[in-house]
């Protein structure tokens, strides 16, 4: 081959493939008043399952509100929704929202879904004055202290802590708990906020055990909490390491003996799915959700085929609820929105959503938890 | 607890000996690092799910079709990238990596990085002395242990077997006596694919079946490879052996979150005084 | 031995070069004043990510070795210059030296034994270090705050009324870094050492037998690479503001192998430029979130099978030299 051609068609390669991403994925030209909103969220990597999940919540609330558009001053609107991966890094994270405020001149971000992710954006959204409603993330430094522009519907670890400890105790009477959490800012922080509620109710934490995200073998550390004998044992993770510590708790015999509750993801019905209802029966979950509207479900079951997750659930109402505030604002002003969006009152799917200041929290959704129970395969709100 | 760790130790050390069993043949043969083993690893195991959930077959027939395409998928590697860098090692090794992550992502792309509950063909364990230990655990060191013979009376006896000890030894002097070097090649690129894939279809029933599987068993097995020497089968059985149980006892008596840092401080120290591994011959 | 390196260019070649080189500089000199804020962001990056390929390229290129663990010695660099700052206390200006003197000695200590091991092993060996390391910074919670992240790191202290929480002053501080490191990887290239790492990559045995002593060398080379790599590190630290692990996975090391053979191993130049295009094509490809690394290894694998000398060995080889 030609020295030339050679080189030419090493080039083409490179960038061919690129231009062809970026013509075929890229934000096309949308004819008629659009207005953009930028969503960062994990879509590869270990937390993909998030990003799935709540991309699915966000189309089906942008169809819904694109159907009647939204108004401002008198001219319809669509909503167009910038996606960016974030792979659950701070770094990709940070990129993502810089590009969305920068080159995207989005007036509204949704995202992140990793707590770290959203400490990272949740300074530049008050940077860039763009008002930014996270997902799910569960870390307290996300809204504690808080940014001006960043909002959050969920509830912190430090907020949940608290409301789901009594329920825990009233069950169980536990003296003793343990802990098996994922290595990451999210189970730690889940572990340490639980661990510290527990105390204050003279429940002891004898063993507390972190692994790695994406674990698949739990025996060593099972066996470790067959040793230190707790009452109960939280573990908190992904529904993929959840369904393993079941299964792999009954293979080495500690489940009735020993009460397991689950973070979370543990309350959704991925778990069951691949744990098999027999694993997950009489175990009980934190959950995010207790129940929503059949209506809602069915609009998921026959979109997706795919079961309820919370992400979808918040993802959806996070879309609504900007929506609703660029309505209220009757402005494409992102500082105005962000004025609407603190003065929020909006019927979510789980209760009515209002962003509030208070202790030490900034911007914060005030919001019962729920907890469930494994039952028949079943998620049973108690 | 103790005698529990070490039977897990042993059923996780004998799938890091069967991957490594392969990867020490191709490596040593052929001098190339397959990291694209770790990428048949995954195929594999998604092919015997189908298998077994689509086309509703037992696992038997799952385990042949996945052993079949590892060997099928190592041989095309070799046949069609590798032996094009012949003697460029380190293009080989690049190649490799490129393999390895190319297949795990179209893992992602074709079936999500969702988790797949692989359906146990085996129910029931074993209880004796505070131990319980599940019969999918005890079929994982058994079917290594025959393969395991299963390769070493296939190199000591067959022709073939005797070609690759001989390239082993010695590659040009192989060449000069009239082994078809390429043939030989061929081979041993394609044993390891099975045992990758025997190793990868055995493992999954005990966990789950999802993209980034390969990811830790590659690592484990390489520093394997390289714990128990090039040329050596006992290097590879004590080696992932040894491995599997330094990470159980170490992973419940040392720290839980390194678990999976015990392989580079083992090798690190196997390193410091045996250089060339264990049993190294190379 | 390894033939994806290549010897020193014609004088014609060399011409041209200073020309682009020249026009490069002029190019990324004004970026700041007439692109946008985000480009100017992302150029930096794509600078950042050249000098830590560049000297990879002193290593791993000139010297021979193959490593994948060049991505730790920047994470330790950029959690050393965090720490020194946000603990201790020191000032930037004092971090950041010290940070590339650390990673540098550090790199002296496990160079020393690891070198000893043959290619393939030291290779793979390589690999596991990048794990653990990122294991370390991952599980030293009470030091790093592991996965929790490194915020609130400061930029560096001004001088002259510069503020360097401004983007564009940042942006010309790592710029006339990267041109020093890359000019300094130049002459140490160009000078006796530099000859003589090429000599050991090309044949060891045959520079041992001469009375060279390899293993100091290749420590050297190592060292240097490493403690490069530890101060870029230190520059991203305090650029960014914001440390995670997954930062420094051995993703990253993978990386800078990759943009190195791409842009041509044992040329420096080539690495950079390597880097940059591959910086440019992940920024577009932010799209496809999904195809990113398929694309990204059918790539690969192309360039491997076109032209395993990367872009500068077909340039090489259009400019006429020898192959």
């Amino acid at each position: 081959m030609k020295k030339a051609k050679k080189l030419i068609i090493m080039l083409a390669v490179l960038l061919a493939a690129a231009t062809l991403v970026w013509a075929g994925a890229g934000p096309g030209e949308k004819a008629g008043k659009v207005i953009k909103i930028g969503y960062t969220a994990p879509f590869t990597g270990s937390a993909a399952e998030f990003g799935t999940n709540g991309w699915r919540g966000v189309q089906l609330a942008l169809d819904e509100i694109n159907a009647a558009g939204v108004k401002v001053k008198g001219v319809t609107y669509k909503i167009e929704i910038v996606r960016y991966d974030s792979r659950c890094e701070p770094t990709e994270a940070v990129a993502n929202m810089r590009k969305l405020a920068l080159e995207d001149k989005v007036i509204g971000v949704l995202g992140d879904h990793c707590s770290s992710c959203c400490r990272g954006i949740a300074p530049l959204a008050d940077e860039f004055k763009i008002p930014s409603i996270t997902i799910e993330c569960a870390a307290d430094n996300v809204t504690s202290p808080g940014h001006e522009y960043y909002f959050r519907m969920r509830p912190s670890m430090g907020l949940m802590a608290p409301l789901v400890t009594p329920k825990i105790i009233d069950l169980y009477h536990p003296k003793k708990i343990g802990f098996l959490g994922i290595n990451d800012d999210y189970g730690r922080s889940f572990n340490q906020s639980f661990k510290d509620n527990m105390a204050k109710a003279g429940v002891s934490t004898v063993v507390e055990i972190y692994f790695e995200r994406g674990n698949t073998d739990f025996m060593a550390f099972l066996s470790q909490i067959k040793a230190a004998k707790p009452d109960v044992v939280m573990y908190v993770g992904v529904a993929p390491e959840g369904a393993m510590i079941l299964k792999q708790a009954h293979e080495i015999g500690i489940i009735p003996a020993i009460k397991f509750v689950g973070s979370e993801e543990m309350g959704e019905m991925e778990l069951v799915s691949l744990a098999g209802a027999d694993a997950v029966e009489g175990t009980y979950s934190v959950a995010l959700w207790g129940a929503v509207d059949p209506s809602f479900e069915k609009k998921v079951k026959d979109k997706f085929n795919a079961p309820m997750h919370y992400a979808i659930i918040f993802a959806y109402d996070a879309l609504k609820v900007m929506a609703d505030a660029i309505s209220r604002a009757q402005s494409l002003d992102p500082t105005a929105i962000k004025d609407a969006l603190k003065k929020t009152d909006y019927p979510g799917l789980e209760g009515r959503i209002k962003f509030e200041t208070f202790d030490n929290y900034i911007n914060q959704g005030r919001y019962t938890p729920a907890f469930i129970k494994w039952e028949g395969g079943k998620r049973v709100a108690q | 607890m103790l005698l529990q760790q070490i039977l897990n130790g042993i059923v996780v050390g004998a799938s890091y000996s069967l991957i490594a069993l392969g990867l020490n043949l191709i490596w040593s043969i052929t001098d190339i690092a397959d990291f694209s083993q770790g990428g048949i690893y995954v195929m594999c195991a998604y092919a015997a799910y189908f298998v077994i959930t689509l086309a509703k077959m037992p696992f038997v027939v799952a385990l042949l079709a996945a052993m079949i395409l590892g060997g099928a998928l190592s041989f095309l590697f070799e046949r069609f990238l590798y032996r094009r860098w012949s003697g460029l090692s380190r293009i080989q090794l690049l190649c490799a990596i490129a393999l390895f992550f190319l297949l795990a992502n179209l893992a992602i792309l074709f079936w999500t990085a969702k988790s797949k509950i692989f359906p146990p063909y085996l129910k029931g364990s074993v209880k004796f002395a505070g131990v319980i230990l599940s019969y999918q655990r005890i079929m994982v060191v058994a079917i290594a242990a025959i393969l395991f013979v299963a390769v070493y009376l296939f190199i000591q006896n067959t022709k073939i077997g005797k070609a690759i000890r001989a390239a082993s030894q010695d590659r040009e002097a192989a060449a000069v006596v009239g082994i078809n070097i390429h043939t030989v090649h061929s081979v041993v690129f394609v044993i390891g694919g099975i045992l990758s894939a025997t190793a990868s279809v055995l493992i999954s029933p005990l966990y789950s079946v999802f993209p980034a599987m390969g990811d830790l068993p590659l690592i484990k097995s390489l520093v394997v490879v390289i714990l128990g020497g090039f040329g050596s089968v006992a290097g590879v059985l004590i080696g992932g052996f040894g491995l599997g149980l330094v990470e159980a006892l170490g992973g419940v008596y040392i720290s839980s979150a390194y678990q999976h840092g015990f392989a580079f401080i083992v090798l690190i120290l196997v390193l410091l005084f045996f250089p060339k591994g264990l049993f190294g011959k190379v | 031995m390894s033939s994806t390196t290549l010897p020193v260019k014609s004088t014609r070649g060399r011409l041209a070069g200073i020309i682009i080189g020249a026009a490069v500089l002029v190019l990324l000199a004004v970026i700041p004043q007439v692109t946008s804020e985000y480009i100017t962001y992302v150029t930096v990056l794509a600078m950042i990510y050249a000098v830590l390929t560049g000297s990879y390229d002193v290593l791993t290129g000139y010297t021979g070795p193959l490593t994948f663990c060049h991505g730790a010695f920047y994470g330790i660099g950029a959690y050393t210059s965090a720490l020194l700052t946000l603990k201790a206390g020191f000032p930037f200006w004092v971090a950041f030296p010290a940070s590339g003197v650390m990673v540098f000695l550090f790199a002296v200590i496990i160079g020393y034994p690891a070198l000893r091991l043959r290619g393939h092993y030291f290779a793979v060996t390589t690999f596991f270090f990048a794990h653990f390391v990122y294991l370390v910074i991952l599980n030293s919670v009470g030091l790093t705050r592991g996965p929790l992240g490194l915020g609130d790191i400061k930029p560096p202290e001004g001088f002259l009324g510069i503020d360097f929480s401004s983007l564009k002053a940042s942006y010309y501080l790592i710029f006339i870094y990267s041109i020093i490191v890359i000019v300094g990887l130049m002459f140490l290239i160009r000078s006796g050492i530099g000859k003589l790492l090429v000599t050991i990559r090309e044949n060891e045995e045959l520079s041992e037998a001469i009375g060279v002593n390899t293993s100091f060398y290749k420590v050297l080379a190592f060292s240097v690479g490493a403690g490069v790599a530890g101060l870029t590190g230190s520059m991203f630290a305090h650029f960014f503001r914001l440390l995670h692990p997954t930062t420094f996975a051995w993703m990253t090391s993978e990386m800078v192998v990759i943009m190195s053979l791409v842009g041509g191993l044992g040329t420096l130049i080539g690495p950079i430029i390597g880097a940059g295009i591959i910086t440019l094509i992940l920024e577009l490809m932010r799209f496809a979130p999904e195809l990113r690394f398929i694309i990204w290894s059918v790539a690969l694998i192309a360039v491997l099978i076109i032209e395993p000398k990367g872009l500068m060995g077909l340039v090489r080889r259009i400019g006429g030299g020898r192959k």
